[in-house]
């Protein structure tokens, strides 16, 4: 899967959970300060992904998430090392 | 089966409720703690039966035993002395989370550990410290107090609430009793020393069951959200009733 799949498939998913049209999740929309997501449906995703890719993700992680684009950047870069 | 589903193990992995509890943890109180807290407690009934009378409502709401969330809206400094107190000796069981920004100073962790069970955390690093600690409480046997809109109130409006008790409730499947302080802010505002005398009531409601909110497959966060909100409109309907 390139990268623009990648991002196509986690924005596709991030808009299901955050009950957003797609076209609302620009790669660098602040997902909490733009599009209202709260800091428990930030974990949401995380646990999502966590579960579609088996990434593991551990809790650290999950504050240095704010954009589609570090949600497709971290996704990657755990998908690269498996 | 969808992308999202079964979201409920990685949210009870951040919650560390499948690591060991250590119940006696909380069993531990400094002899000062045990000798003083019941004459604080004297102390403060006769200000709440006289300068700021206080009202306790539903009290037979709570379960006989704990695990319980005792969750409360937050109007001032003195709301959880006031639940606790209205608990009477049952106070004991209560467990309450105290930032570090106060526990960490002499004379105020003096005083929180005075009218409380307190359980220090961090929460300027995040909230999963918090949620746990909370859950270590419930594990644990206790009761944990939660102010869940996260900040107090300036006038008594109850605020939004944080999803994150919803959370605590179905992932530890312990009831929530929601609770109504009012008035409690026109005693000691925001920044005040001084009480005022004013009115205040207590309303326990009765327990609010986590089990039908657990969404078996589905986003577990759309689980947490919807009790939440009803634990909210129930606070609400306390408001007004």
């Amino acid at each position: 899967m390139n990268r623009e799949q990648l991002t196509a498939e986690i924005r596709s998913m991030v808009a299901r959970i955050i009950k957003q049209p797609e076209d609302r999740i620009l790669p660098d929309a602040n997902l909490f300060s733009d599009l209202g997501v709260d800091s428990l449906l930030g974990v949401e995703i995380i646990a999502s992904l966590d579960r579609k890719y088996s990434l593991d993700v551990p809790e650290g992680r999950l504050k240095d998430i704010k954009t589609l684009n570090d949600i497709v950047e971290m996704v990657a870069s755990f998908l690269a090392n498996k | 089966m969808k992308a999202e589903e079964g979201t409920a193990a990685y949210w009870r992995k951040l919650l560390g409720l499948d690591e060991p509890g250590n119940p006696a943890l909380f069993k531990l109180k400094p002899v000062w703690q045990a000798g003083l807290r019941p004459a604080f407690y004297h102390l403060l009934g006769l200000i709440f039966r006289s300068y700021c009378p206080v009202k306790v409502v539903g009290l037979e709401n709570l379960p006989p035993r704990p695990p319980y969330i005792i969750a409360a809206n937050h109007a001032s400094s003195m709301d959880f002395a006031v639940v606790a107190w209205a608990m009477g000796k049952r106070r004991e069981e209560l467990f309450a989370l105290t930032t570090k920004l106060f526990y960490d100073i002499a004379f105020t962790r003096f005083w929180i550990k005075l009218a409380a069970n307190a359980v220090r955390i961090d929460t300027v690093a995040d909230f999963f410290p918090a949620l746990r600690a909370a859950a270590k409480v419930l594990l644990a046997g206790k009761a944990v107090y939660i102010n869940p809109e996260g900040t107090r109130s300036v006038n008594g409006a109850i605020l939004p609430f944080r999803p994150g008790v919803g959370l605590l409730s179905i992932e530890t499947s312990v009831p929530i009793i929601p609770v109504y302080l009012k008035d409690t802010w026109k005693v000691l505002r925001p920044g005040s020393i001084l009480p005022r005398p004013a009115r205040i009531e207590v309303r326990f409601d009765r327990p609010l069951d986590p089990e039908a909110y657990r969404l078996n497959g589905g986003p577990a966060y759309d689980g947490y959200k919807a009790l939440t909100e009803e634990l909210r409109q129930r606070i609400v309907a306390l408001s007004s009733s």
